[in-house]
């Protein structure tokens, strides 16, 4: 191989700056003498450069979709199960082994040694006390199953919607997945708390991630006041582009193009057009903005 | 540089709440990376429908799997080492079913899925504006000739900005056949876009 062959198979390499030291060394003295490998590199680096051209950005739209079709599909997926015994091995990787024959001998040992237990008694005191929910089942060997059960007790707290320790339960009853009820009357009583960043960012959550439009409608009623917050923004640009509301997304147009409009109102207003928006007041009131700022309705 | 100790602290406290059911945490992990992955996905696949396909598997098999997790390598690794043998998986598909067409047949007449991504305008210069679209064209088609590996490979290196030693990591290879790889793949492209230049 000649040295002007072996040097034009490295410029990709050089380009990438994944020589070696004495590798480069050698590119580099080879193209000081001569100039035709000199003129094949400038060929090379076009070529690299125009590489560049076809790179794809996904658009903010199909990124959105992503992020709500994978928080439905973790909200409908089971609790990742950690085994019981990962929480007892040590996290070093030369240990776990020890720790895994020790579990393994502990058990043994036990089945053996220790005197049958009756659980009847544990589980009756936990039926008294409150309800309880069976959270994981799992063989312990010798026909025996060991059970984790969570157990809930409900009591009443009462106090100001403004105090720390109420606060705190309000904003995780905004996000309590199983009551849409619930978490609607708790957004309305934290809609006049949205002055604080706390409560705001949980009714951007709402807004966002929420699967009923009742308590996504509350929030947007919470975050009206505060359309000219850079995250409600965000927000409001998410439920126009993706929401399946229309009254929603008619109420966020309508709050995203009070008063001056920024470019990224414009840019999303442009990927309505360029979508072919089909909701009439919507697309009206696309139109008529983006003429306003002399802006096309045509490119994004 | 002098924040990046920092950062790889709060990841690793990330990750450990994330393991102990933290969904926050899991959810700001995401946020962390899934443009990244978005973008690789869509690269290498060139079809949104794919990508979003990839981007769901991706972190539902980290969700299911994150206990396991045992900070051996970087969660950026662990990740992308997911996300690429999706995208190989998928791609490996493809080449059976002799590549899905990018063009589709549509009520305007035949459309490149991908010319719906906006590209960088050449205003002014319609031929250069024709020579940019034929070149775009000719490196798609070079690209889609490309193995699987290579493709991934030249992707992880070109577009992506990671080092071979990384991309080795990511693939589960030696550094070494790393190189050789995006040696083959650099080689094919100047071989078919060498008369474009």
């Amino acid at each position: 191989m000649t040295e002007c062959t072996w040097s034009r198979e490295q410029f990709a390499l050089l380009f990438y700056g994944e020589l070696s030291f004495d590798q480069e060394e050698r590119v580099e003295a080879h193209l000081d003498r001569c100039a035709a490998c000199r003129a094949a590199l400038e060929r090379e680096r076009a070529l690299h450069a125009a590489l560049g051209a076809i790179e794809v950005e996904p658009s903010p739209s199909l990124l959105r979709r992503c992020r709500e079709d994978l928080r439905t599909r973790l909200m409908n997926a089971a609790p990742p199960r950690t085994p019981w015994w990962e929480s007892i091995l040590p996290q070093s990787g030369l240990l776990r082994p020890v720790g895994a024959l020790t579990l393994v001998a502990i058990g043994f040992f036990a089945a053996r040694l220790l005197p049958s237990t009756n659980l009847s008694g544990i589980f009756n005191t936990a039926s008294a006390a409150g309800q309880e929910r069976v959270r994981y089942v799992e063989p312990a060997g010798a026909g025996r199953v060991q059970i984790v059960v969570d157990v809930t007790r409900q009591r009443v707290i009462s106090g100001r919607a403004d105090e720390a320790p109420i606060r705190g339960l309000l904003l995780a009853a905004a996000k309590d997945p199983s009551d849409p009820g619930l978490r609607a009357e708790t957004l309305g009583i934290l809609n006049a708390q949205a002055a604080s960043a706390d409560v705001r960012g949980a009714l951007i959550y709402a807004l966002e991630h929420d699967h009923n439009a009742g308590v996504r409608e509350k929030a947007l009623s919470g975050l009206a006041p505060y359309a000219a917050d850079p995250e409600v923004r965000n927000a409001l640009t998410a439920v126009l582009l993706g929401d399946s509301n229309p009254g929603l997304r008619t109420k966020a147009i309508d709050l995203l193009t009070r008063g001056d409009v920024d470019r990224e109102v414009v840019g999303t207003l442009q990927e309505l057009m360029v979508r072919g928006e089909q909701l009439g007041y919507v697309r009206e009131r696309c139109l008529r903005v983006l003429r306003a700022v002399n802006a096309s309705a045509e490119t994004y | 540089m002098a924040s990046k100790p920092c950062l790889e602290l709060d990841e690793a406290a990330l990750i450990r709440a994330a393991q102990d059911g933290d969904h926050a945490a899991f959810e700001q992990l995401v946020r962390a990376y899934d443009q990244g992955v978005l973008r690789l996905a869509m690269n290498l696949l060139r079809s949104p429908e794919d990508a979003h396909d990839v981007y769901q598997e991706a972190f539902l098999r980290v969700y299911r799997n994150l206990h396991a997790f045992r900070f051996d390598c970087s969660f950026h690794t662990w990740l992308f080492r997911i996300v690429t043998n999706l995208c190989l998986d998928q791609m490996r598909k493809r080449k059976v079913r002799k590549e899905e067409p990018t063009v589709l047949a549509t009520a305007e007449g035949p459309m490149d899925r991908m010319d719906a991504v906006p590209e960088e305008r050449v205003d002014g210069d319609p031929q250069r504006y024709l020579f940019s679209g034929q070149l775009r064209r000719k490196i798609k088609e070079v690209l889609g000739e490309l193995t699987p590996r290579e493709r991934v490979v030249f992707e992880l290196r070109h577009y992506q900005g990671l080092r071979l030693r990384k991309i080795g990591e990511v693939l589960g290879t030696s550094e070494e056949a790393a190189k050789n790889c995006l040696f083959r793949a650099t080689q094919k492209m100047r071989a078919a876009l060498g008369d474009f230049l």
